[in-house]
């Protein structure tokens, strides 16, 4: 009985289009933008190693690209402000790396409440 | 009982416990759900003593590693299709754990991550290699003691501890949307599956037969189990905790392995940084060599090969060709530049799959007094056992669905 509703969700899980089916991508560059901040902050206070530090960022830069690769809207304000991140020089300042972080949360709120 | 021994098998035990899939979702779950998945992990936690107990005991009173009781247990259909699944399990697990350590590594020199992960793969391969059972245990183990460093970034940033003992308390947390509920679902399942892997007792049940475990063993085996899991644990809950504190507020959902040494360094700085990565590392070495080793035993266990590190190389010809050529082929899996963290998904999702076949014939022997005489299981481990199975049963049925619903826990 529960087979075909289950099939169902699995199948709209699978093939949605639009910024329902983006909204993973969303959540993971907001992360990543924040984590990114946390990096640089961390890293202005001397706590992190010269090594890590690059290491992060090649790693972040690289998910941050995939996941802006991943959008089926990419010309969306959600897509603006990934590129937007993917835009920011490696040691950019963590308050404007939260800026596009906190844009991408407030998006995914606002789609997650929709 | 020899106390220096058993303290090392304590000690090993603890270092050992943390994984790159535990890593990641006590990461993870910390920051998503702040203290409310500490139960699932402390919950996994007394599965895993209940089993690998059963399966310590089962190596010293009836001199059977888990495999081999498949294979009597579910008859040749069923024990081949188990044997399958949990090669693929265990082999897409060890590639995790070999991405895993090379990531770690390349945050520690920089050096590129194709590169350590052929690196790697080479010293691992030389290090079964070369060192005897016990030692291979020991090394990483105790050198994964380093992670005791998260333990102490998490007292350092004076948690909220009413909160965290909270967080022991089964919950579902309150005003959760229907997706939300969902991912916490997925974050379940998967925690269990984290800290309950096949692999775990495949390696620990042929151990105890490499270290020909007989009666006077029984009280390690016990000890070990309970204590040495049981403070390992306490390692993953406070990777939870502290991702939680520190984390969750600043909008991180940990998306790259490295996130989680952050919580050494905002409070020790460098020198915590590197403790963490070290501890890191060679927790997550030991894994890789853990899951390539288990899922050699359990293929040479199978089909009656000889088998054990206790011989030398060349004395048990079919088993070492097939641990090299699994270590091998995670490292194929690893240089196609799968993502570790899809690859951590992967082996979670797998193993819950495995894991009731696993543990059904562990079950069913460690309960018969034909092959235990008086160390049948007693009440409580029946009683538990049934329990983790139905858990895990119930787990395994859940998990495709929950993955794909949740896209791999993404929302």
């Amino acid at each position: 009985m529960l087979r075909k509703p289950l099939l169902l969700a699995l199948m709209v899980a699978g093939c949605s289009k639009g910024p329902q089916a983006d909204l993973q991508y969303i959540e993971q560059a907001r992360s990543l933008g924040a984590e990114w901040a946390l990096v640089n902050e961390q890293a202005s206070q001397g706590k992190l190693t010269k090594t890590y530090v690059s290491s992060m960022h090649e790693w972040l830069r690289d998910q941050l690209q995939s996941s802006a690769t991943s959008l089926t809207q990419p010309n969306s304000r959600y897509g603006e402000e990934i590129r937007a991140l993917l835009q920011q020089p490696d040691d950019a300042l963590p308050e404007q790396l939260r800026v596009h972080s906190n844009a991408l949360k407030q998006i995914e709120d606002q789609l997650e409440s929709a | 009982m020899n106390p220096l021994e058993l303290t090392l098998g304590i000690m090993t035990a603890v270092g050992g416990f943390v994984d790159i899939s535990e890593l990641v979702f006590a990461a993870k779950a910390g920051s998503q759900f702040g203290y409310a998945l500490i139960w699932v992990f402390a919950f996994s936690t007394i599965g895993i003593i209940v089993f690998s107990e059963m399966s310590g005991r089962v190596a010293a009173v009836a001199k059977q590693p888990v495999f081999n009781l498949m294979r009597h247990r579910l008859g040749l259909k069923l024990g081949l299709i188990t044997l399958a699944a949990s090669i693929v399990s265990n082999l897409i697990t060890c590639a995790a754990e070999l991405g895993g350590v090379s990531l770690i590594l390349n945050y520690l020199t920089g050096a590129p991550y194709m590169l350590m992960a052929i690196v790697m793969t080479a010293a691992l391969i030389a290090s079964i290699w070369v060192l005897p059972f016990k030692w291979i245990e020991r090394v990483y183990g105790l050198l994964g003691l380093f992670m005791i460093i998260f333990a102490a970034a998490l007292i350092a940033i004076h948690p909220p501890w009413d909160k965290i003992a909270g967080g022991f308390v089964p919950q579902i947390p309150h005003g959760l949307s229907t997706k939300e509920l969902l991912v916490f679902a997925y974050f379940v399942v998967a925690i269990i599956s984290a800290v309950m892997f096949p692999y775990e007792v495949y390696f620990y049940s042929s151990g105890g037969i490499e270290e020909e475990w007989g009666l006077k063993d029984l009280l390690t085996n016990r000890i070990t189990s309970i204590v040495g899991m049981g403070l390992g644990s306490l390692l993953g809950i406070a990777i939870l905790s502290s991702s939680a504190q520190l984390f969750g507020p600043a909008n991180v959902s940990p998306e790259i392995p490295g996130t989680a040494a952050l919580e050494a360094a905002i409070p020790f700085g460098k020198w915590g940084l590197i403790v963490a990565l070290l501890g890191m590392f060679f927790a997550v070495a030991g894994a890789a060599v853990e899951t390539c080793l288990a899922n050699a035993y359990s293929i040479a266990q199978f089909f009656g090969w000889i088998w054990g590190r206790h011989k030398k190389p060349w004395e048990a010809p079919r088993f070492t060709l097939t641990w090299v050529a699994l270590f091998l082929l995670a490292l194929a899996i690893v240089l196609t530049g799968v993502d570790v963290m899809v690859l951590v998904e992967f082996a979670i999702l797998f193993s819950i799959l495995v894991l009731p076949l696993t543990y059904l014939p562990l079950l069913l022997l460690s309960g018969d007094r034909k092959y235990m005489g008086q160390y049948v299981n007693g009440s409580t481990a029946k009683t538990l056992g049934w329990l983790y199975f139905g858990v895990i049963t119930l787990a395994a049925i859940a998990a495709l669905p929950l993955y794909f619903l949740t896209s791999g826990g993404n929302g």
